[in-house]
């Protein structure tokens, strides 16, 4: 029995889907038209996304559940792709260019294509998940792992570019993308604000085991996949004021990076066992 | 976090190159390898890559186990390496050490540096600093450099910050800077790092964790540590006085709650109910719901004589011997919940005198029921009870709070460091013909140039401000 919050989800797929066409429709034709399009499309995902959220919210309320809603998979798919999309639109802003769109957007919309494919039921929290600190958690995590994503998207762009000549050789679709040294700049900045936020994430996922297990670290495989993303992200903010380390190698541990996350996100509930098993 | 880079070209001595290059000993190489961004960018990496693998092999398993999944060539690699409880191993602990040193010895080598930096920045714009500086204008102006340079200072302090001054031969230069705090941002968050290994170390060496089961009731003090090969006992005990747990109506857990008491001195000296998200704390001792179970059933028997005189009420938990006065040792050697198709019974095994034992089953009910047996004295069998018991996770960590302190300093240190900025305004004014000032601006950051750049050039508009006119009003 699906609820208006899970309809109100799947119109936001489909946006994200839409989206992610006009965007790629846009580079190969070069029409900037079809990107603002894109633009808007993404705003309205953003708005019936957060509706959702909302409505989710009061749903849980009225069936005596009563909680944010960030407390499983389904849940943290949505969160994850909201927050894609909203600190998406606000680099497109802060930039005012629409070529990321190819590259980020479909990370939203494979997360949301993810989820319309699971159980998307609103279910009571096991005694585990009944604490503060489980927001606090999830929220930071998530954040953090959009800022990733839209790193991950814009260090395809640099590379994709810096292998064609970088900036000497205008032409084509890479011409519609910003600068190598402004794509460097934008791969270590939504960095600089993931990796707080992963940290923070790491801290009260941290605090919140020793209140409820006893032991704030025991090298449970989805703790020792977080360590494992903290410290590609950790190296990459140290290649990059490293001579031979900038440029290209920052960009290509920003895509391990972000490889290394969606395996601590999905990878380890799919395929390894924990104490995080309840995430999935 | 261009800062490590720039502060070492900066208001510091570079090595003499020359000379130093003949000296340059087995140990500054070391030292310089220790200190290098090129070993934590690969220490970082190694350890990212290795920690994969206690993800994959499942850790702290019976050998045994090992021996059944894998090969034998991967079984002895496991073995070798430690691989059945990694992030333990030998080798591992070793990558840590070399993180740690590495972080040390940068923050030994670098702090003081950045320190003189800051307390001795560089207040005059000089030919080469100005060179460097990409954010650089200059002009001209009327009036005389001391009056120029008071009206400077005023516009620099409302738009920007204080500036300090220095005058040599005729140049006057003001010096302004905000944000120095970002530069320790990175320091604080390595020793951050450092600061949670101590805690992880403290822990280690004077914690410990265990698993304690106490029955409805009861009372526990003793606990076995490190798999049972040292106990410890409380200086108190733990009464459970109680659990329970609570479900949701489709019938899955809701909650896990013991109400427990802590006995010192014979005293119930705390009282708590805890629950899985909210432990118990007392005397540093942390007490989690971790589990339950069913505790060991007990049989309520009472004995009298066949004239009816009590000889007293037992509660008896299997197997366990109870001596009756003026008739023997019972035991409850077995149960059965429909005894016959009659209902539950007890298996008793009765011993007098030495004798051997004899074993009968008594149902539940009353004393009528054994009297059948003609013995000296009559059993009642009133039922067995069955308790639940809580399962608590039990552990003490001195080194927990100096974790969290280091990760307070690791959190403070990013932010300052990737949201903060020092940006620096010099403004060298200097005579050029006569009734002319020749001036000089030139700002710099080590962060987020383009906001900077916007600062500057508002900066810059409320100093040109400073019309002539003006000035002279001000000096007057």
């Amino acid at each position: 029995m699906n609820t208006l919050n899970v309809h109100l989800f799947d119109l936001t797929t489909f946006l994200f889907g839409t989206a992610t066409g006009s965007y790629v429709a846009a580079l190969y034709g070069r029409k900037e038209s079809l990107a603002r399009i894109g633009t808007w499309i993404c705003i309205a995902a953003a708005v019936v996304s957060t509706a959702a959220i909302g409505v989710r919210w009061a749903e849980s309320y009225r069936m005596g559940i009563g909680r944010v809603p960030v407390t499983n998979l389904y849940e943290s798919l949505v969160f994850f792709a909201w927050s894609i999309n909203l600190f998406y639109l606000i680099v497109e802003r802060k930039y005012g260019n629409r070529s990321f769109g190819a590259f980020v957007v479909p990370i939203a919309f494979l997360a949301m294509a993810f989820a319309f494919t699971i159980e998307s039921g609103i279910q009571p929290l096991v005694p585990a998940l009944q604490s503060y600190w489980l927001h606090a958690h999830v929220i930071t995590c998530f954040a953090g792992y959009a800022a990733f994503a839209i790193s991950a998207g814009v260090a395809a762009m640099y590379l994709l570019k810096e292998r064609r000549g970088g900036d000497k050789t205008p032409g084509g679709v890479l011409a519609m993308f910003p600068g190598t040294r402004v794509l460097d700049d934008l791969v270590y900045k939504s960095i600089a604000w993931g990796f707080p936020l992963l940290t923070a994430g790491i801290i009260t996922g941290a605090a919140w085991a020793n209140f409820a297990w006893g032991t704030y670290w025991s090298w449970d495989p989805k703790e020792t996949w977080s360590l494992i993303v903290w410290l590609v992200y950790a190296a990459f903010l140290h290649a990059r004021v490293t001579r031979g380390w900038h440029g290209k190698r920052a960009a290509v541990l920003s895509i391990a990076g972000f490889a290394a996350t969606l395996f601590c996100y999905l990878g380890v509930n799919l395929v390894l066992s924990g104490l995080h098993s309840y995430g999935g | 976090m261009e800062t490590t880079t720039e502060i070492r070209s900066e208001g510091v001595p570079i090595p003499k190159s020359g000379a130093d290059r003949h000296v340059k000993t087995f140990g500054t190489e070391i030292w310089n390898f220790l200190i290098s961004l090129k070993l934590a960018i690969w220490t970082l990496i190694l350890l990212a890559v290795t920690s994969i693998l206690g993800t994959v092999v499942e850790q702290n398993q019976p050998l045994e186990k090992y021996q059944q999944v894998y090969e034998d060539w991967a079984y002895n690699l496991i073995v070798r390496f430690n691989l059945f409880d990694m992030y333990h191993s030998w080798w591992f602990l070793f990558l840590l050490c070399l993180f740690a040193l590495n972080l040390t010895c940068c923050t030994v080598d670098r702090f003081p540096r950045a320190v003189r930096a800051v307390r001795r920045p560089k207040l005059i714009l000089d030919e080469a600093t100005e060179k460097s500086i990409g954010l650089a204008e200059r002009w001209k102006n009327k009036g005389t450099v001391p009056q120029l340079a008071k009206s400077y200072k005023n516009a620099l302090s409302r738009s920007f910050a204080a500036p300090r001054i220095t005058e040599t031969e005729g140049t006057v230069h003001l010096y302004a800077e905000k944000g120095v705090v970002s530069r320790f941002g990175a320091y604080a968050t390595h020793v951050g790092i450092l600061i949670i290994f101590i805690g992880a170390i403290l822990g280690n060496l004077f914690g410990f964790k265990s698993h304690m089961n106490i029955p409805d009731g009861a009372q526990g003090s003793h606990i076995d540590i490190r798999g049972g090969k040292e106990h410890v006992d409380l200086p108190f005990a733990v009464r459970n006085n109680r659990f329970w747990m609570e479900t949701y109506p489709n019938g899955q857990p809701k909650e896990y709650s013991s109400d427990l008491s802590v006995i010192e001195n014979g005293r119930e000296v705390v009282r708590k109910t805890i629950t899985v998200n909210d432990p118990l704390v007392y005397k540093g001792i942390w007490f989690y719901q971790s589990s339950y179970g069913q505790a060991t059933a007990t049989a309520q028997l009472s004995v009298i004589r066949p004239d009816g005189t009590p000889l007293g009420s037992f509660s008896l938990p299997a197997n366990e011997p109870a001596r009756i006065e003026g008739y023997g040792v019972i035991r409850g050697v077995a149960y059965e919940e429909n005894f016959q198709g009659k209902g539950p019974a007890l298996k008793v095994a009765v011993e007098k005198g030495g004798r051997s034992a004899t074993e009968f089953w008594i149902p539940k009910g009353g004393f009528d029921l054994d009297r059948r047996r003609g013995d000296s004295a009559v059993i009642s069998f009133g039922g067995l009870t069955s308790s639940m018991y809580t399962g608590l996770q039990v552990a003490k960590d001195p080194g927990v709070n100096v974790v969290w302190l280091g990760c307070l300093l690791l959190t403070a240190g990013m932010m300052v460091s990737f949201f903060g900025s020092h940006r620096r305004i010099w403004i060298r004014l200097s005579e050029a013909q006569k009734g002319k000032v020749e001036i000089t601006a030139a700002g710099t950051t080590n962060r987020n140039r383009p906001a900077f750049e916007k600062a500057f050039a508002a900066v810059l508009i409320e100093i040109r401000k400073e019309s002539p006119d003006k000035t002279k009003e001000i000096a007057a």
